[in-house]
């Protein structure tokens, strides 16, 4: 089943005056379960291809798909909404909420999602325990290291049940140890859940464990590789 | 739990905190306090004018106002005199024969306003018996006493049983003078009657003047209270044809320092809600942008403008919340401080003070629903200071802030 379908998407930098095509013409579809990583020098587009496809930025040309239905033509209100039912991210900084504890972030987007607190509790204690921080559950970001504090961020972005999980070079700021055990979750996660995960990364040792390789360069497909 | 997120993001820099807190509580409690000061101070000044001069309702002739004197007495003058037993709020009753007049001394002589009184009355109306500073009240001299202020005797340098001469016009113009002696000597909360008025028994005057017991142009009505001052004037005009007036229509500087007192603590409180605005918003701003990424961050996973808008006004409430009940505690504390130590000891400016009838003790005097009043400004305050940092909050971009993670 497609989750994730784009035809023909560009994205175009001061139309007006000098264009610069940072996305140039993709046409390319994500399955349920995949394990994607999207490749290239930097400046080739991967971050502005990401943000696309989770509704933070307007295509100038081309349609976004997902699940079957367009994004390209809702409000900011509705792409807010579909965000929060439909995409995780998980950031280079990890960015979780300095004053909360490991649990609260992760349930603070269900907080969003006015979900019942027995179904908080009872998620967020389930990926705590997936994710391997469950003795780390009451301990603020400033408490944890950043392999930990990382964990929680891929438990906020699964705690909304979403489509497809973003991750923006999710192991930039990760030591080895931590990007292998980082790696190996959201492998299993993948594997047993057919979760479906997108990368944006330089990082090699994501790359290895990629299921799809997606290269771009100057905005465009230069290879889409299944492994 | 935006509820909790919200108290939490206020400790995040603790001292910015306290410092924004401890300025809502320091300008709540100002305003307490000046405002408790202008109550007392005002209240003074109203207070001393009607309990030690013009009482709550005087009755004079119609013709009185256009030509004060003798030509005007009221009419029925015995009736008035009953009107105590009559109608239920007065409580005491002065009727007085009042005439320009001069008084000399061997060293100099001046214009001053003679009343003439029954000593007992008058005592009852304005008191005047508890300002004596020397001599007593009217005993002491068999023939012809008068009691007189400090500041009056301080002029004419006479003292207690000095002998002054009191020159009046009778009824015919014919210039009439009379030798008195200082029985007492006072110091009124009046500055009206420090400056100008001497007190002589009625029964002196009018022999000097030829004119009877009866002959009156004010009476003078204590109530016992002011809260049915115009239901007792109603009711003394249905009893009399004679000009009844309140001492708001007396003297209408009363209202006028009522609303300059009302007007100046209307300015304070908007001055210092102003500074407090300010440093609300100043506060927040800083909040909200030393959270750019985290606000973006939150717009990105899918939390709504109206959300962020709602927490950060949330956020600036709840300073506010913390904040004024502090000094709200802190300005009631400091007027029972005072209320327990006898007051606010302004001795060393008595002499300004008196000049406007005021006391040199400053009893702190402030309603209880200027508390929640106060209260409902400081939220108000705080709703106005949220709405710019929480603008500037929802108009993050999602994506800007995404770029700089």
């Amino acid at each position: 089943m497609k989750v994730i379908e784009l035809k023909n998407l560009s994205k175009i930098y001061n139309p007006e005056t000098i264009p610069v095509r940072a996305i140039n013409d993709i046409t390319l579809s994500v399955e349920e379960g995949e394990f994607t990583a999207i490749v290239g020098p930097s400046g080739c587009g991967k971050t502005t291809l990401l943000n696309m496809i989770g509704g933070l930025d307007i295509s100038s040309e081309g349609s976004v798909d997902i699940g079957g239905v367009s994004i390209n033509e809702m409000s900011e209100s509705e792409l807010t909404a579909f965000r929060l039912q439909h995409i995780g991210f998980v950031f280079q900084a990890y960015n979780l909420i300095p004053v909360l504890t490991a649990k609260e972030n992760i349930e603070f987007i269900m907080v969003l999602q006015n979900r019942d607190a027995k179904t908080m509790q009872e998620r967020s204690d389930d990926l705590l325990d997936r994710m391997g921080i469950k003795d780390q559950r009451d301990r603020r970001p400033s408490e944890l290291s950043g392999g930990q504090q990382q964990r929680v961020a891929v438990a906020r972005a699964l705690a909304s049940r979403p489509k497809f999980v973003l991750a923006d070079e999710p192991t930039a700021n990760l030591d080895s140890g931590s990007t292998e055990a980082l790696l190996d979750i959201m492998a299993k996660l993948n594997k047993e859940e057919m979760i479906t995960f997108i990368f944006s990364t330089h990082d090699q040792r994501v790359i290895d464990r990629a299921k799809r390789i997606i290269k771009l360069v100057d905005g465009e497909i230069v290879s889409d590789e299944q492994l | 739990m935006i509820l909790s997120l919200a108290w939490k993001n206020i400790w995040r820099s603790k001292r910015r905190s306290f410092v924004v807190m401890s300025a809502v509580a320091i300008g709540v409690w100002s305003i307490i306090f000046m405002v408790s000061f202008y109550n007392s101070m005002i209240g003074a000044i109203s207070r001393n004018s009607l309990q030690h001069d013009y009482s709550h309702i005087q009755i004079h002739h119609e013709g009185y106002l256009s030509e004060p004197g003798l030509g005007f007495q009221v009419k029925k003058p015995s009736m008035l005199m009953k009107f105590p037993s009559q109608i239920p709020d007065i409580e005491a009753v002065s009727a007085r024969l009042i005439v320009n007049g001069m008084v000399a001394s061997p060293k100099t002589n001046l214009g001053i306003q003679v009343y003439a009184i029954d000593p007992a009355d008058e005592r009852a109306v304005t008191a005047l018996s508890g300002f004596l500073i020397a001599g007593d009240y009217f005993t002491n001299i068999k023939r012809n006493p008068i009691l007189l202020s400090q500041k009056l005797a301080e002029k004419l340098k006479v003292k207690v049983r000095s002998k002054v001469v009191i020159t009046v016009q009778d009824l015919e113009a014919n210039i009439r003078a009379g030798a008195f002696r200082v029985s007492g000597i006072f110091h009124s909360k009046s500055p009206r009657i420090n400056n100008g008025v001497i007190y002589v028994r009625h029964e002196d005057l009018s022999k000097l003047i030829n004119l009877p017991d009866t002959a009156f142009n004010e009476f003078a009505y204590l109530l016992k209270n002011n809260e049915s001052l115009i239901e007792t004037k109603q009711m003394m005009e249905a009893k009399t044809n004679n000009l009844v007036r309140t001492y708001r229509e007396i003297a209408p500087e009363f209202d006028m320092i009522e609303e300059g007192s009302a007007i100046s603590k209307q300015v304070i409180t908007v001055i210092v809600m102003l500074a407090l605005l300010f440093g609300i918003i100043n506060t927040m701003l800083m909040a909200v942008l030393e959270r750019t990424k985290e606000i973006g961050m939150l717009r990105a996973i899918g939390m709504f403008k109206s959300k962020i808008f709602f927490m950060i006004v949330l956020e600036t409430f709840m300073i506010s919340w913390v904040a004024a009940p502090m000094g709200l505690m802190a300005g009631f504390l400091t007027n029972l401080y005072f209320e327990k130590m006898g007051g606010l000891d302004l001795s060393q400016y008595a002499g300004a003070l008196e000049q406007y009838g005021g006391d040199a003790i400053f009893y702190p005097a402030i309603a209880q629903s200027t508390y929640l009043l106060l209260m409902l400004v400081v939220m108000m305050t705080a709703l106005i200071g949220a709405i710019y940092p929480a603008i500037k909050a929802v108009n993050l971009k999602p994506l800007e802030a995404i770029r700089k993670l």
